[in-house]
């Protein structure tokens, strides 16, 4: 009878490698839940429970109308041209008001509704073309089992049923539609920003090596066509101060002013005209758009015979007929044109990470005002915040599945910032925010995530507030440091005119993405305020997501993907006969592959902004309607937002430092033995075989004892993460280099990229192509989160150690930085607990650290869900800059969460 | 009223609210509904395209919008809630 598959983590324990998935004790044997729970109102309790019972789902109403006008005005000039064809997609929405909504609109008719832009890109479903239709043509076995299906394992429709088609294993579209969606996807070939792009890219001389490496994923994905604006803090002040009328007016009398005058400008002085006719044909589409859902209201209105309900839908027309034209008059009505603009902004492009910004700061005129003439109380306030809750979650960003599911996990990073300080530099957290934070216990869900800019001026209730909500288990508040925060900006943005005050107005956008914001003076019934509001471009364009550790793996192959079984690099031909050259290599190609990805990336943005510029965020955003310039045109105060994204840090240093001590300093083995080790992943099974993705659980091939002791002493190696020098080192060299690296190559905008530092949900998938590594790593597992987590079960020396070590290099150079560490309840338990993991936050702060974010939950119960996520339906997580449903996000992130070192004391 | 196979879905009715691709909820009856179950007794059209006098059918549920100047195609299962052109057969 075969024995018992050992997998590592039985294998390290025989052994006594201290690798463990615990620090600072053991855990309790039972299962430990969360220590605060609240619960919502029943209405966002109603309206929560329906999002967990719905699907993902996809129409073609908005690209259809958008299209068939688009095509309509051959030859008028692009920015008018897409301008008239949104207003027409606006105006034909399909208004629904669902039971209990006390905000309404959506991107589409469905309550998690969105919808494909083929004018970004076509391809995938011409690809996919005979697949959908044969999906499409099968249709009639609806049978009861199959649509009984409801919400099971979250709302991610993964394959096709009954009349219900998947797409890209995440959205459904009813199989009636299908043929609608061939069809528009056909429109658009060979004009899309993805066919144009690639058509161009193609002239740059390394576009070769740019494909090699999109194949061998050493980057994830090309912003140009999947996700050309977002990550990112959306700017609510026109609407806010002017109401949509005033705006439209503004516009008008700017376009009379100047039509037919250059001013000055031979280039695009004459291009102001169009881009105000464009503002007004975008504006009057929004305003239709919001109409049409009063009329609906209206509508319901007069047939419910519900008083109660009844009235509900005559304040919902009535809010909404006034918000289409007007400055609002209360906190309702301001949070409903609010969430109304981000909307129009999110359906004008596939987006993700449009933040609301400091939507507590933004709204406080109105909350306060309210408040004081007794319009509403505090719990009244609670309850539209909680539904802005379940509205922000209902966002779908419908992409392809390798952005929405290898990158994003689903997920839309709509992150709402709150404390940090005012324009003159005073603690800028209010009531509002701590309301904000209570409705994020309240209502549990992961949009609008939420971030604390940590300044040492914030006061301490509100501190112990954000504590509380972490507690809860939800992922957030993000924490992120305010002062660093602005270091960076100023460096960044000092070039574009930034001052000390305007860079007070930072915000996240996406993530934990550092963005230009500015200040704005609004008027409400006399009171003059200063409200915040984004003023850069997106930050999720760029070269995104390098494998750092899977290019240390085509140094050591000499530029060859083993994988792919394609030279991707030109052979270095090196010997690699010292850790410098082998350090030089990594540089070199890491370079070519920022050089080659910056070009195509350059050229693909660049059809996007002739073809299709933003138009609603080229409203909202300082100073476009000032300029008459929209986004492509530099309209934007803030233009240097492009960057270079890295993943999987930890394991390339830690994979560097054992090659440095193990081939370079001890000599104890040659690099050719290091090579072979690794290509026969130490002599275990493929993370595929085993179907886990996390290091500990890998199983031992037949025979594999081979490489055990090179396998240890790889493992034994020194780590980042431990307070020890010899890593930290590494991780100190490799910022100061990649940091500066990044400002040698230019975006189309003529601005210098700079270094952005998160994973997402890209160490999952880059994980997944990578072979074994050097720091024993096993091939296919997933890469340590973030940029400063540990790799799991390698920090060892407890959580001021690995401050320490996250801290030896300067965050100030860099837009961001990660670190998540997973907590289990218990050791932060009652006030004393609450306090400790408030000096755990300010102590990584005041080093310097820029982020840090708690999963505080036990293990066990993440097992438990991964087994039974029948059982799991809410269950939240953090993953890494956001927070996801757990059965939402897939296995190989699962793998990892679970896998993470669980502290049992804070 | 008919999806092309002259059989009626619930999303075809004026009282769905159409919460997913899969479902929705019946405001005659107050409760959650599978799309592709039989309606009943307070079924009331929804203006679609299918619906339209100015619909023409081609294939796959496809047609041709004749109200339109250029003739432009539509498809079956198009909402006309919020069009101007749409005339209820």
């Amino acid at each position: 009878m075969a024995g018992k598959v050992k997998n590592l983590a039985d294998i390290l324990k025989e052994k006594g490698i201290p690798i463990s998935s615990q620090y600072g004790g053991q855990a309790p044997e039972e299962l430990t839940d969360r220590e605060v729970k609240k619960e919502p109102t029943p209405r966002a309790k109603e309206l929560r429970d329906l999002y967990f019972n719905t699907y993902s789902s996809a129409t073609v109403e908005f690209p259809y109308w958008y299209t068939r006008k688009w095509n309509e005005l051959d030859c008028e000039p692009s920015i008018v041209r897409r301008a008239a064809a949104m207003k027409c997609a606006f105006s034909h929405l399909t208004p629904t008001i669902f039971p209990g909504e006390l905000l309404v609109m959506g991107k589409a008719h469905y309550y998690r509704g969105s919808f494909p832009m083929p004018w970004l890109s076509e391809g995938f479903y011409m690809v996919k073309e005979d697949e959908l239709y044969q999906a499409a043509l099968k249709k009639g076995g609806a049978s009861a089992d199959e649509v009984s299906k409801f919400g099971s394992g979250g709302g991610n429709v993964t394959k096709s049923f009954g009349n219900v088609v998947s797409i890209a294993g995440k959205f459904g579209i009813r199989s009636e539609e299908v043929p609608a969606l061939i069809k528009l996807a056909r429109a658009w070939v060979g004009k899309s920003v993805d066919d144009l792009g690639h058509k161009y890219e193609q002239m740059v001389p390394e576009y070769e090596t740019k494909e090699k490496i999109m194949r061998s994923v050493i980057c994830m994905f090309e912003s140009g066509y999947t996700l050309p604006q977002g990550r990112e803090v959306i700017n609510y002040y026109y609407p806010l101060q002017y109401g949509i009328d005033g705006l439209i007016a503004m516009a008008k009398e700017r376009k009379a002013e100047v039509a037919g005058k250059a001013d000055g400008d031979g280039l695009i002085g004459m291009d102001r005209l169009y881009y105000y006719d464009a503002v007004i044909l975008g504006l009057e589409g929004i305003q239709i758009w919001i109409l049409n859902y009063a009329k609906e209201a209206r509508r319901l209105a007069g047939i419910t015979e519900d008083a109660t309900q009844k009235k509900e839908y005559e304040g919902i027309a009535e809010c909404l007929e006034w918000i289409a034209h007007n400055q609002p008059r209360t906190f309702r009505e301001a949070l409903q044109l609010t969430y109304t603009i981000h909307i129009a902004v999110l359906n004008e492009d596939a987006i993700s990470g449009m933040s609301p910004g400091r939507l507590g700061q933004v709204l406080y005129p109105w909350f306060e005002q309210d408040l004081a003439a007794g319009r509403i109380t505090e719990e009244e306030a609670l309850e539209l915040l909680e539904c802005h809750r379940v509205k922000f979650t209902c966002i779908d960003c419908f992409s392809s599945m390798g952005v929405v599911g290898g990158v994003l996990s689903g997920n839309t990073f709509n992150n709402l910032s709150m404390g940090g300080l005012t324009r003159d530099g005073k603690s800028a957290a209010n009531d509002l925010e701590m309301l904000i934070m209570e409705a994020g216990m309240t209502c549990a869900t992961p949009q609008p995530t939420l971030s604390v800019l940590y300044d040492e001026k914030l006061p301490e209730e509100f501190l112990l507030k954000a504590i509380e909500c972490n507690k809860c288990g939800t992922g957030y508040p993000a924490w992120m440091n305010n002062q660093v925060g602005i270091q960076f900006l100023l460096q960044q943005y000092g070039p574009e005119g930034m001052t000390l005050e305007e860079a007070r107005a930072i915000t996240i956008g996406g993530c934990l993405e550092t963005s230009p914001c500015s200040w704005h003076e609004l008027t409400l019934n006399g009171k003059n305020y200063v409200i915040p509001g984004g003023a850069g471009q997106p930050t999720s364009v760029g070269v995104h997501f390098i494998a750092n550790a899977k290019l240390l793996e085509l140094v050591l192959f000499n530029g060859y993907d083993n994988r792919t079984k394609e030279q991707v690099f030109a052979p270095h031909n090196k010997k690699l006969d010292t850790y410098e050259e082998l350090w030089g290599v990594y540089q070199d190609y890491y370079e070519q592959t920022v050089n080659c990805l910056a070009k195509c990336n350059n050229i693909q943005h660049d059809f996007w902004r002739k073809n299709n510029m933003s138009i609603i965020n080229s409203i909202l955003k300082p100073d476009c309607l000032t300029k008459g310039h929209h986004i492509g045109q530099l309209g934007y105060r803030y233009n240097g937002t492009f960057n270079v994204e890295s993943c999987g840090t930890a394991n390339m240093v830690n994979s560097l430092a054992a090659l440095k001590k193990l081939v370079y300093d001890d000599k104890k083995y040659t690099l050719s033995e290091m090579q072979e080790a690794i290509l026969a992943n130490f002599g275990f099974k493929t993370a595929d075989e085993v179907g886990s993705y996390s290091l500990l659980s890998q199983e031992k091939k037949e025979g594999g004892d081979k490489y055990d002791q090179i396998h240890s002493d790889c493992l034994l190696a020194p780590k980042y993460g431990n307070d020890d020098p010899y890593a930290d080192a590494i991780l100190k060299e490799y910022e100061d280099w990649f940091c500066a690296m990044c400002r040698n190559y230019e975006s189309l905008y003529a601005r210098p990229l700079y270094a952005c530092q998160i994973s997402v949900s890209t160490h999952g998938p880059q994980g997944a192509v990578t072979l074994a590594t050097p720091d024993g790593r096993l091939a296919g597992t997933t890469y340590a989160d973030g940029s400063m987590s540990a790799y799991p079960g390698t920090d060892r020396n407890g959580p001021y150690a690995l401050f320490t070590s996250a801290t030896v290099w300067d965050h100030t150079q860099s837009q961001n930085s990660q670190m998540n560490l997973k907590v289990h309840p218990s050791a932060i338990k009652g006030i004393e607990g609450s306090r400790k993991l408030l000096d755990l936050t300010r102590a990584y702060m005041r080093r310097g650290g820029f982020h840090i974010q708690y999963n505080i939950v036990d293990s066990k119960m993440l097992k438990d869900a991964q087994a039974h996520p029948e059982n799991y339906r809410g269950l939240m997580v953090r993953v890494a800059g956001f927070t996801q449903y757990w059965v939402e996000i897939g296995k190989q992130i699962q793998d990892e969460v679970i896998a993470r070192t669980e502290y049992e004391t804070a | 009223m008919s999806n092309g196979n002259g059989t009626a879905r619930h999303n075809d009715c004026r009282n769905f609210v159409p919460v997913d691709v899969a479902k929705g909820i019946c405001r005659a009856k107050n409760k959650l509904i599978a799309i592709d179950t039989p309606t009943c007794e307070n079924f009331t059209a929804l203006p679609k395209c299918k619906n339209c006098a100015n619909f023409t059918a081609t294939e796959n549920t496809l047609g041709i919008c004749e109200a339109d100047k250029n003739k432009t195609w539509v498809f079956e299962d198009l909402i006309a809630v919020t069009c101007d052109m749409y005339q209820a057969r």
